[in-house]
């Protein structure tokens, strides 16, 4: 009664042979897993060093047991070799966290390397450059022009992204700013095994060399240190510890004179997560306080959120128009949503930092 | 559950071992796989199986009511009702967010009060492919060319793992004959296959990652900041990007339903070749473009009408499909520029018949330059694609006019190589693959092994840890 053709074919185009072997599935399987295993052997190092940075649980943990006799047999047969020969003949020196990076480098400012390289070990590289502060006699970076520019670096992780990005493009239209954007997923001040963010904000101090750094970051912060033994985030000692990382970090952010802007971190819609965030917040905010000079902290709680801090994907704005600022994920920002905070920074520089920005 | 992860490689190897040794067996066959694409899904949240389920549940009932239907008029209300029920579920998901904030801002000009609650729905993956596989397959058994699938065949139509998350969208003609026959388990077509997904992780891992980073994601933050040269290096990428993430994409499920022994149809054929925006969207996307003309454009009346009429089918048509890419006005104006382009071309070529003027001459000079500029229009429309507004679109536009003046730091060339050299690749004869998955099939299993391992160490060496999304999975 009705007619289903017959599927179409994707093997050899028209009036080409076909001249491929088939094959039974047994023998397909036995090469998959064979050339699996046989990848897996010259891949494990690799492999190992990135379940040892991944968040602390019962993945990584299972993971780490899997993977370290695979990569010590990889190691011991010299196989890791491959790889790493391989990375030094392109100029790389190892796998970077690659989940929605964003490194955006403003022009003529980065000078070879892989932009945003975590240093293995933690050790902080690049030279620092002192930056004119104000009243030094170097020209008066309160009033840029386009011949002076002011130099802004941005970094961040995901949230940094989302509001970094207008930021950038909101400095650059006025024609008298230099803004660098450094912000990357997944990353905070909890794991620098994963990505090691005071080494890196060392390198773009160095490269970037700014008179304003804007940083927003903490999405990610609340999760155990890793050990051993491994500190629980809910417990005193990680209290401690983040906030001597972030003081550390904000102090690393200033030594060149430079005027530091924390934007803190906004409601979720997870309520654990957002009283998490609460939390993380509150370190910041204390840490920025004690810091001398003290850094500026801009909360973005209620700017995103109710008049009573609670979580709001939709605000309405000063023209009364409504805008959705936040992702159906109930953590990012939209795009509408950074510009909220972007053009909160940009009054900030204006108004209480005196900046003149057209 | 990404194709390019471990937790995949696994679960792919759990389902192609079930598969094979199942084959025999039709019913425990679909029960399984119809479980494991569930699982699949529901790995993303398993709250989103519920609405899987409601489509097919949908479309059974539909397509059922259709045939029972006696007469002409209640066919027809029962395939229209079908449509609006799985019309309703997408429509709902995908664009209530966008409609109630637009209209809340209409009546707030208006100086009405509020029109519709303000709600954020969180757009469920895959919601997009799987409504028109729906579709087609209720107006397919209402057009007579399809029968009324059993439940489990048709659950398993809509939910197969291969195709589920990002197509291609396979038409029930294509793929319900292919659930109801075994399989040759001892003629798997696997050169091809792992050719597919080989090629398929390098292009999504790679080389869509590599531009990604290098420049599309620079520029389209920040235009203001960069330069000419480098706002048309980032539309160009964006097209490299997109094409080798969503035709990555597509090759992988290609290749995987292939492994289980299942053909899927092709979805891109070396678009970047067209000549025209006829021709590119021939090529790109293909099981969308012509879902697209069987259920939209043919219906709307096709080219039968004036020209007039012809031309608002084709904007129609790239419109509507423009918005079955999200709720947004990038995309309404990213399906509105090819429809218009298309329907210039439609009216130039028709009032060239007219006035009984000879076929332009073709010649390479001619090809070539057709071939560049249908790119070069391809590419505009991507900026609209993928910028997140309007004003950000027309922002990198407005560099390349007026950012001359800036150096392009970001444009090296290894980025002029990748760009080019993946868009003149789209050039090689499909024959000369061929001869390499044939020369590959020929092969011992132990030169198999190692070349499947190195091709595997390179990609994996090459692209960055932990891979994004696909472009597709948000549509």
């Amino acid at each position: 009664m009705m007619s289903e053709s017959a599927p179409p074919t994707q093997t050899a185009p028209e009036g080409t042979p076909d001249a491929r072997v088939r094959a039974p599935w047994q023998r397909v399987l036995r090469i998959c897993v064979a050339a699996f295993l046989l990848w897996l052997l010259l891949f494990a190092p690799t492999l190992q060093h990135n379940a040892q940075v991944s968040p602390v649980g019962t993945r990584r943990t299972v993971a780490l047991d899997l993977l370290g006799p695979i990569a010590a047999t990889s190691r011991a047969l010299q196989l890791s070799h491959l790889v790493s020969w391989t990375d030094e003949a392109t100029g790389r020196t190892g796998n970077q966290p690659g989940n929605g990076v964003l490194s955006t480098l403003g022009p003529g400012h980065r000078h070879g390397g892989h932009p945003g390289k975590p240093h293995p070990g933690g050790q902080p590289s690049g030279t620092p450059t002192t930056v004119a502060p104000h009243g030094s006699g170097a020209p008066d970076i309160t009033h840029p022009t386009a011949a002076n520019p002011l130099r802004v670096l941005i970094v961040g992780d995901s949230l940094g992204i989302d509001m970094g990005g207008p930021l950038q493009n909101d400095l650059a239209n006025t024609g008298v700013v230099q803004a660098t954007l450094d912000a990357r997923e997944s990353t905070g001040l909890t794991r620098p095994d994963y990505f090691n963010w005071p080494a890196e904000l060392q390198s773009d101090l160095g490269t970037a060399r700014p008179q304003v750094v804007v940083i927003m970051m903490g999405a990610n912060d609340p999760q155990d240190f890793p050990g051993p033994p491994d500190v629980p985030f809910t417990s005193p000692q990680w209290n401690v510890m983040y906030a001597a990382r972030v003081a550390a970090f904000m102090k690393l952010a200033q030594s060149s004179g430079t005027t530091v802007i924390w934007v803190g971190m906004p409601p979720m819609q997870n309520a654990a997560l957002s009283a998490k965030m609460s939390d993380v917040d509150a370190v910041d905010q204390q840490q920025a306080a004690l810091c001398k000079p003290p850094v500026d902290f801009i909360s973005s709680w209620t700017l995103l959120g109710t008049a009573q801090g609670a979580y709001a994907p939709f605000i309405t704005n000063a023209a009364g128009q409504v805008i959705n600022v936040r992702t159906p994920d109930g953590i990012h920002l939209t795009p509408a949503g950074g510009e909220v905070l972007s053009q909160t920074v940009l009054n900030y520089l204006r108004g209480p930092l005196h900046f003149q920005l057209p | 559950m990404l194709f390019p992860t471990f937790d995949f490689a696994i679960f792919f190897a759990v389902a192609f071992t079930a598969n094979w040794l199942l084959n025999p067996y039709p019913v425990p066959w679909k029960l399984s796989m119809l479980a494991l694409s569930y699982v699949f899904y529901g790995w993303v949240g398993w709250g989103y199986c519920l609405l899987l389920l409601s489509t097919t549940a949908i479309a059974l009932v539909g397509g059922n009511a259709v045939v029972r239907s006696t007469t002409e008029k209640r066919r027809r209300l029962a395939m229209a009702l079908s449509c609006a029920g799985l019309l309703g579920l997408l429509g709902w998901f995908k664009y209530y967010g966008f409609v109630s904030v637009n209209l809340d801002n209409l009546t707030h000009v208006l100086g009405l009060g509020r029109a519709v609650p303000l709600l954020q729905v969180a757009l469920p993956i895959a919601i997009s492919f799987y409504t028109f596989m729906a579709l087609s397959y209720v107006i397919d058994i209402y057009r007579r060319h399809l029968s009324p699938a059993r439940p489990l065949d048709l659950a398993l139509y809509l939910s197969f793992f291969p195709h589920l998350l990002a197509g291609p969208i396979v038409r029930g003609n294509e793929l319900l004959p292919q659930l109801r026959h075994r399989r040759d388990p001892t003629a798997v077509d696997y050169s091809r296959a792992l050719w597919l997904i080989l090629a398929g992780l390098f292009k999504k891992v790679v080389i869509s990652s590599y531009v990604s980073s290098a420049i599309v994601v620079p520029v389209f933050t920040a235009p203001a900041q960069h330069s000419a040269l480098e706002s048309i290096f980032a539309a160009w990428g964006y097209g490299v990007q997109i094409y080798c993430d969503f035709s990555g994409y597509t090759d992988i499920a290609i290749g995987l339903a292939l492994l289980l022994g299942i053909r899927f149809p092709v979805n891109f054929d070396a678009p970047y070749t067209a000549r025209t925006l006829q021709d590119f969207w021939r090529r790109w996307h293909i099981t969308l473009s012509r879902w697209l003309r069987d259920y939209l454009y043919i219906p709307l009346g096709g080219s039968s009408g004036s020209e007039a009429r012809t031309v608002r089918n084709i904007m129609l048509t790239m419109v509507l499909g423009g918005l079955w890419h999200g709720a947004a006005w990038t995309f309404v104006f990213w399906g509105g520029s090819p429809g218009g382009g298309r329907g210039g071309g439609h009216l130039r070529r028709r009032r060239r018949v007219r006035r009984g003027l000879p076929a332009v001459a073709e010649g390479p000079v001619r090809i070539w330059m057709q071939r560049f500029w249908t790119f070069q229009f391809v590419c505009l429309g991507w900026v609209f694609f993928n910028a997140t507004g309007l004003s950000d679109a027309f922002a990198v536009l407005g560099r390349v006019a007026s950012g001359w003046e800036r150096p392009s730091p970001l444009v090296t060339p290894l980025l002029v190589l990748v760009v080019i050299g993946t868009v003149v690749s789209q050039l090689v004869p499909p024959d000369a693959v061929e001869r390499l998955q044939a020369t590959f099939s020929r092969q011992r299993s132990a030169v198999q092994v190692g070349v499947l391992a190195l091709i595997l160490l390179g990609i994996t060496t090459f692209g960055p840890v932990g891979v994004a999304p696909f472009i597709y999975y948000r549509f």
